[in-house]
């Protein structure tokens, strides 16, 4: 176990390592200037070539590298343009914000998707079914933009009980919630749903009902617990997902998380400000997988982890 | 063959002539019939059309009596043991008729199975390594069965009483096997469990649906062997469904030959396999490549070879 752990932890060092690495060399190869972004639109090539010094980004590419990789490994991810303060300081400063947006977010979808998905399988192939069927469809194909914008016009514009913007107090957690978790809880509902069906027509469930289990023993005891696996699964990489920054949610409700973050250094070609933040949601994305892939042996007998590794 | 079941086979035998349509007009056992199927039939949806998968079948099961439905996949043999039990999907089969367990109908009134199932009736299901929940224990399984049908019990109760009946099905360190997965047993041995869950709602009948044909030849005489005595023991009745003539001759009292939904040939099992008189039922045991002469007593051992030809012949024709 132990063994297995050391080995996840390295190879989850290693991806976030070269994930990082990879954004490094991207970042620098896509078009845009970090110099022109920050400079005034009329400033000369002289002035240019000072901020370029300034920042070390006249160096070669490799030595720009070689520079990244011993500050990385003193924890220092350099100094954001933009903000003049350090990148990863800036990154963790908008995290709390980022992960209580998924911690709500993630909440309300379990709290609805796995009741739901239970109804449509219990209810599988009838007219009301149909009817939610149809509901989740179109959760499913609204942009998340689109359907922010109708509950902001609808909850702060039309009817003011929400907050519209920004975070002054709990209530605006509200409505990027409720918009991050409509897509999520089409998604997962729907896969609860196709779980279920599956195991409620499984030859060990008929068998259980042939021994006089009621419905609901049944459908929770049996059915939910052996489709715990992959709903789980579903849940953590869309929770991982959501630690990544709801980019388009954060911009809509101008909501100080990460995922707002990395629009700003993406336009303003911040080059430390974007690598620590990959950094950090690489770092938190594998923590979730590594937290996800433990429990999978409490949940099912016959996964063992490390099984090769260890023997 | 147990003493009790050569009395009942002697006394149908004695009056048990069966008429035109196949069915005895008598039997040796008296009193309620644990089951009484009259006119049962089955309709099943599905996307090419409604099929009817048994057509109008007829019979009874008294008590400490076997019967078989025997025939070939498709004969409509496990759709009848599962709309007997109501265990077909509500939207997708369609059931008239009757079925009656110990006088109780559970066609008229279909939420009355609810008590009866894991009481009064327990099915032993076809693959035992598909019949439990792959991620509870055993002895989770075991002693949630024990509590359903006496819910007064204790957990300490319950559980001595679940390692009682693994010790009924023969299963060596039952306390310790409590323990285990489905998944950490063999097929034979999750099979006595599953006949041990079946007997845990203490029912006066059992509805086998091919108990043994997933499980390799030697463990299937093993498995038959525990069933007679356990009926022997305790007089419960057992409603047979099999492809197999060699299980069919050895526990049976009564044969149904079913084909197409109906029952083409019924009768003591000496005089279907002795004197078959349909033509179905002639093919059935002419696919049996070597028949020994028929042997008033066969142990468990002297069937098994018995089986294996049998199932090896049924088993070309299975496209399960």
């Amino acid at each position: 176990m132990f063994r297995y752990l050391a080995r996840r932890i390295t190879q989850s060092a290693l991806t976030v390592f070269l994930t990082v690495s990879g954004v490094f060399f991207l970042i620098r190869l896509a078009p845009g200037d970090p110099a022109a972004a920050l400079s005034s639109p009329v400033a000369t090539a002289a002035e240019l070539d000072r901020v370029r010094a300034q920042f070390g980004l006249d160096k070669p590419l490799i030595n720009q590298y070689w520079i990244f990789i011993k500050h990385l490994f003193t924890g220092d991810l350099g100094t954001s343009f933009s903000f003049q303060s350090s990148a990863l300081d800036v990154v963790l400063s908008r995290l709390p914000y980022t992960i209580t947006l998924a911690v709500t977010s993630i909440l309300l979808t379990t709290v609805i998707a796995v009741p739901l998905g239970v109804w449509m399988a219990r209810n599988a192939d009838t007219a009301r079914e149909f009817g939610a069927n149809v509901v989740t469809i179109a959760a499913q194909s609204m942009p998340d933009f689109w359907s922010g914008i109708m509950l902001l016009t609808i909850f702060a514009v039309l009817i003011p009980v929400l907050p519209a913007a920004g975070f002054a107090g709990w209530d605006g957690l509200v409505l990027p919630t409720v918009t991050v978790a409509i897509l999520q809880i089409a998604l997962i509902s729907r896969m609860v749903r196709r779980d279920m069906v599956a195991n409620l027509n499984a030859p060990y469930l008929v068998v259980a009902r042939a021994r006089g289990l009621s419905n609901g023993a049944l459908t929770w005891r049996y059915a939910m617990r052996n489709s715990a696996i992959p709903v789980l699964t579903a849940l953590g990489t869309r929770f991982a997902a959501m630690l990544n920054g709801v980019v388009v949610v954060e911009v809509v409700f101008g909501w100080p998380g990460v995922g707002s973050l990395v629009v700003r250094a993406l336009e303003t070609r911040d080059y430390p400000l974007i690598t620590a933040t990959v950094l950090v949601t690489a770092a938190l994305a594998v923590l979730v997988q590594l937290l996800v892939d433990l429990a999978y042996p409490l949940l099912d007998p016959r996964v063992r982890l490390g099984k090769g590794a260890t023997s | 063959m147990t003493a009790t079941k050569i009395a009942a086979a002697t006394a149908g035998g004695d009056s048990g002539t069966t008429n035109a349509a196949g069915q005895p007009t008598a039997t040796g056992a008296t009193g309620t019939p644990l089951l009484t199927v009259a006119d049962l039939q089955i309709e099943l949806i599905t996307e090419a059309g409604v099929i009817r998968t048994v057509d109008g079948i007829t019979f009874t099961i008294h008590r400490g009596e076997t019967v078989t439905i025997i025939g070939e996949s498709g004969s409509g043999k496990s759709t009848t043991a599962m709309g007997i039990l109501r265990l077909l999907p509500p939207g997708l089969a369609v059931i008239s008729g009757t079925v009656q367990f110990q006088g109780v109908d559970v066609i008229a009134e279909p939420r009355a199975i609810e008590k009866i199932r894991g009481r009064t009736v327990s099915l032993i299901p076809q693959d035992p390594m598909t019949a439990l929940s792959p991620v509870h224990t055993i002895g989770r399984q075991l002693v949630e069965a024990v509590r359903l049908r006496r819910p007064e019990l204790s957990r300490a109760a319950a559980t001595d009483r679940a390692v009682h009946l693994l010790e009924q099905v023969r299963i060596p360190h039952p306390r310790r096997q409590l323990s285990s997965y489905p998944y950490q047993l063999s097929g034979g041995m999750l099979q006595r469990v599953i006949i041990a869950i079946a007997l845990a709602g203490e029912p006066v009948l059992l509805v086998a649906d091919e108990p043994t044909s997933a499980l390799d030849v030697t463990v299937q005489a093993g498995i038959l062997d525990l069933l007679l005595d356990l009926q022997e023991n305790s007089g419960v009745g057992i409603l047979m469904i099999t492809h197999d003539l060699g299980v069919a001759r050895l526990v049976s009292d009564r044969v149904y030959v079913m084909r197409d939904g109906r029952f083409v040939e019924s009768g003591e099992v000496e005089q279907v396999v002795g004197e078959p008189r349909d033509d179905y039922t002639r093919a059935l045991l002419a696919a049996v490549p070597t028949l020994g002469s028929w042997d008033e007593d066969p142990d468990a051992g002297a069937a098994a070879p018995a089986g294996r030809s049998a199932t090896a012949s049924a088993e070309t024709g299975e496209t399960r």
